[in-house]
């Protein structure tokens, strides 16, 4: 028997070097999630019964298979960089530079590894190995980068912000008329390639992504909110600037995986939730990382008149705050004394508790679904994320 | 030689609409330019009627929602101020001349002008799609109207601020109106079109050793305005089941365009006071200036005639008759 279980670990080790047997690859997986790790039934049961998900405990459960699965992701990963340089390639020798600026590769790329770790979960519950289909949830990962990327380079326009991901900004190389042009070039070409797809739901759910970004943007803007609306406000906007990226693009990749409406939903919640906690993480971030960590500026969000959530706990607090949320901080002062407040309150905790519950939600959505390697990388991810410093 | 007022007469007869001899008379003794404006205005109008044009087709209370309110309060702050976007939202909201939003108009006659039988009508897609070229185009122009601020003036800065954030609204609402249509053949030509205009502003309009200046000016005008005409063309036409026409659609699309754009360059030529820095000295360069005009009218003049010989393939019916109306129009 152990002969027979070590020669199919060969076979598995041998066909992960092998991009033709990946589609085998994916099969034999499953055998392996279920022949090598601990009956995954027991895992939910632990979690369902204690009530309370603990992403710390199944997300080191996935540590021996990390290295195969990693790699083929990476790999993934760099082909989807060098897709999306080549369809904004063809074209003007002043133009590509710019489209292409920020896809060379060295973001964290954490959309798309959300993204195609989920449609491959999705397609080992669902049982489905079509290749066509497979590289139809590439596209949607594609897509959605580079619409969020394009996003990104309106965003620094808007902010006046002059570095990004450790370089200048493209507004700062190119002007910000060539920036903003060559955001709609990156558009135009994500919606083509989107259209390609031929899934009219698909592209209905990216088009409902596209305005969640400009209406999160222009969330931003209002000012108006009262203290007990702020919350609610932020919540809100925090959605559509940042977790409906990463909810349509989970949804998507299941609905060209088949998936029926209430599994839809599941991979929305899934998206959606992990989408806030990477916002609510970012924000901590903003008070706690330096600028070197982040790759841009620290303490922005104040910087922009933006109360986040570590201010708006803060403000229980600190009521002293309230003006200044209300004058976004415009005074003189008031980003010193915000962040100073916000540090001796517990307001950075609470976010970070907020973003705990987030993940866990996360976490029980993606129980749903049978036990996969990916669903692993999933956990991890969900728990990595919880803790990063950048 | 026939004198010029019979000579308008003449052509703006079957427009309909009766002009007193004594104004057109006296119309003729202004600068052609008047005329031209007065043919256009005349044109359009009757055109108008033909498609149900409502006056104010997208005024920005139509697509408004509590967040783009924001932006209307942001806006007043910037009168003033010399920001490009004061210009375009006034064009927006006020338009005397007739030149607003007559690509949706082109949509929408090109849409009836292909229908074969009498009794049938403008399909409500083929309305939305109207709707859908011009919110492209206005998002184009106020894309294009950010400017590069090397210095920091806080003013400019929230214009620039607001044209991004606004043509992004527009972008946006262009693509949610797109997935209504439910055809992802006319998603991805409005796609093109967005990705063209995009690429115009990168191309110089300076000769190289296989394009003259001119074939230069040719290819910017056709991805910053050609392409979005004619691809809603080929749009409305795939819409409405208007299979032979769909190729002739999209040509006369790009012809329309590219004699419009000319003869836009020709009017302003005629009367800018500064003529150097004009596009026109600089595609005909060291030319005095009654050649610049005739070289460009002939160039346009060229796109006008091809454009009428393309409708001959369409059904003839008052749209396009209509059509060729604006095509004439911009002869002068």
């Amino acid at each position: 028997m152990t002969a027979f279980l070590a020669s199919q670990r060969f076979a598995i080790l041998f066909a992960s070097h092998n991009r033709q047997l990946c589609r085998a690859y994916s099969g034999l997986q499953k055998c392996e999630s279920l022949l090598f790790t601990s009956p995954p039934s027991l895992l939910f049961q632990h979690q369902i019964q204690t009530g309370v998900p603990n992403i710390t405990n199944v997300a080191t459960a996935s540590a021996n298979d990390k290295p195969d699965n990693d790699a083929m992701i990476r790999r993934d990963l760099a082909s989807l960089y060098e897709d999306i340089r080549e369809s904004l390639g063809k074209s003007q020798a002043t133009l590509t530079p710019i489209a292409q600026y920020y896809f060379d590769g060295e973001g964290k790329a954490i959309r798309p590894m959300i993204t195609m770790c989920l449609a491959k979960a999705i397609n080992c519950h669902l049982n489905q190995i079509s290749s066509e289909m497979i590289e139809k949830q590439k596209k949607v990962a594609q897509v959605v980068e580079m619409i969020h990327t394009a996003s990104l380079v309106h965003d620094d326009v808007i902010d006046l912000a002059e570095s990004r991901r450790n370089k200048s900004s493209a507004n700062v190389v190119w002007g910000q008329k060539r920036s903003i042009v060559a955001g709609d070039f990156v558009v135009g070409r994500a919606i083509e390639i989107c259209a390609a797809m031929q899934s009219d739901p698909v592209f209905e759910l990216i088009t409902k992504m596209v305005a969640d970004l400009v209406n999160g943007e222009l969330m931003q803007l209002d000012g108006s909110a009262t203290e007990n609306e702020r919350f609610a406000h932020y919540l809100e906007k925090t959605f559509k600037k940042t977790a409906s990226l990463i909810a349509y693009s989970c949804q998507s990749v299941s609905v060209l995986a088949g998936a029926d409406s209430s599994l839809q939903n599941i991979a929305f919640q899934f998206g959606r939730q992990l989408g806030m906690a990477f916002q609510l993480v970012d924000d901590v971030l903003d008070f706690v990382a330096t600028s070197a960590q982040l790759g841009k500026p620290a303490a922005a969000d104040l910087r922009l008149g933006l109360a986040t959530a570590p201010v708006l706990f803060a403000a229980h607090k600190f009521p002293e705050l309230n003006p200044l949320i209300q004058r976004r901080f415009n005074q003189p002062g008031d980003v010193e004394t915000a962040f100073y407040l916000v540090h001796r309150s517990d307001g950075l905790q609470r976010t970070k508790e907020l973003a705990s519950q987030y993940c866990d939600d996360a976490v029980t959505k993606l129980a749903h679904l049978s036990p996969s390697s990916y669903q692993q990388i999933l956990y991890t991810l969900t728990h990595e994320l919880l803790n990063r410093m950048k | 030689m026939v004198s010029r007022s019979c000579l308008i007469r003449w052509k703006t007869r079957h427009l309909g609409s009766s002009i007193h001899p004594a104004v057109s008379f006296s119309r003729s003794l202004f600068a052609s330019s008047q005329v031209y404006q007065t043919s256009w205005v005349q044109a359009v109008s009757n055109a108008e009627k033909v498609v149900g044009f409502p006056t104010s087709f997208l005024s920005l209370r139509s697509v408004a929602n509590d967040e783009i309110s924001n932006i209307a309060v942001y806006l007043k702050k910037l009168i003033g101020t010399g920001h490009p976007l004061i210009t375009t939202a006034k064009n927006l909201v006020y338009s005397n001349d007739k030149t607003h939003q007559t690509r949706g108009l082109l949509v929408l006659l090109m849409s009836k002008a292909a229908k074969r039988e009498s009794g049938q009508d403008i399909l409500p897609e083929q309305r939305t799609l109207a709707e859908i070229t011009e919110l492209v185009h206005t998002a184009h122009l106020i894309h294009t109207g950010v400017i590069n601020l090397n210095t920091p003036n806080a003013n400019l800065e929230m214009g620039n601020k607001m044209a991004v954030l606004c043509g992004d609204f527009f972008l946006a609402h262009s693509c949610v109106q797109l997935a209504t249509l439910q055809n992802l053949k006319v998603v991805e030509l409005i796609a093109q079109a967005i990705s063209d205009y995009s690429t115009a502003e990168f191309i110089d309009i300076i000769a190289s050793e296989n394009d003259s200046a001119l074939d230069r000016w040719s290819q910017q005008m056709t991805l910053r305005y050609g392409s979005l005409i004619a691809h809603a063309c080929q749009s409305t036409l795939i819409l409405g089941n208007n299979v032979e026409l769909i190729e002739s659609g999209k040509s006369f699309g790009l012809e329309i365009a590219l004699a419009w754009q000319a003869n836009i360059e020709i009017q302003s030529f005629k009367s800018n006071a500064n003529r150097a820095d004009h596009v026109l000295s600089k595609l005909f360069p060291e030319t005095p200036f009654v050649d610049v005009v005739a070289n460009f009218q002939a160039v346009r003049d060229r796109h006008v005639n091809a454009a009428l010989k393309i409708l001959t393939a369409f059904p003839q019916n008052d749209a396009s008759l209509a059509l060729g109306n604006i095509a004439r129009a911009l002869k002068y």
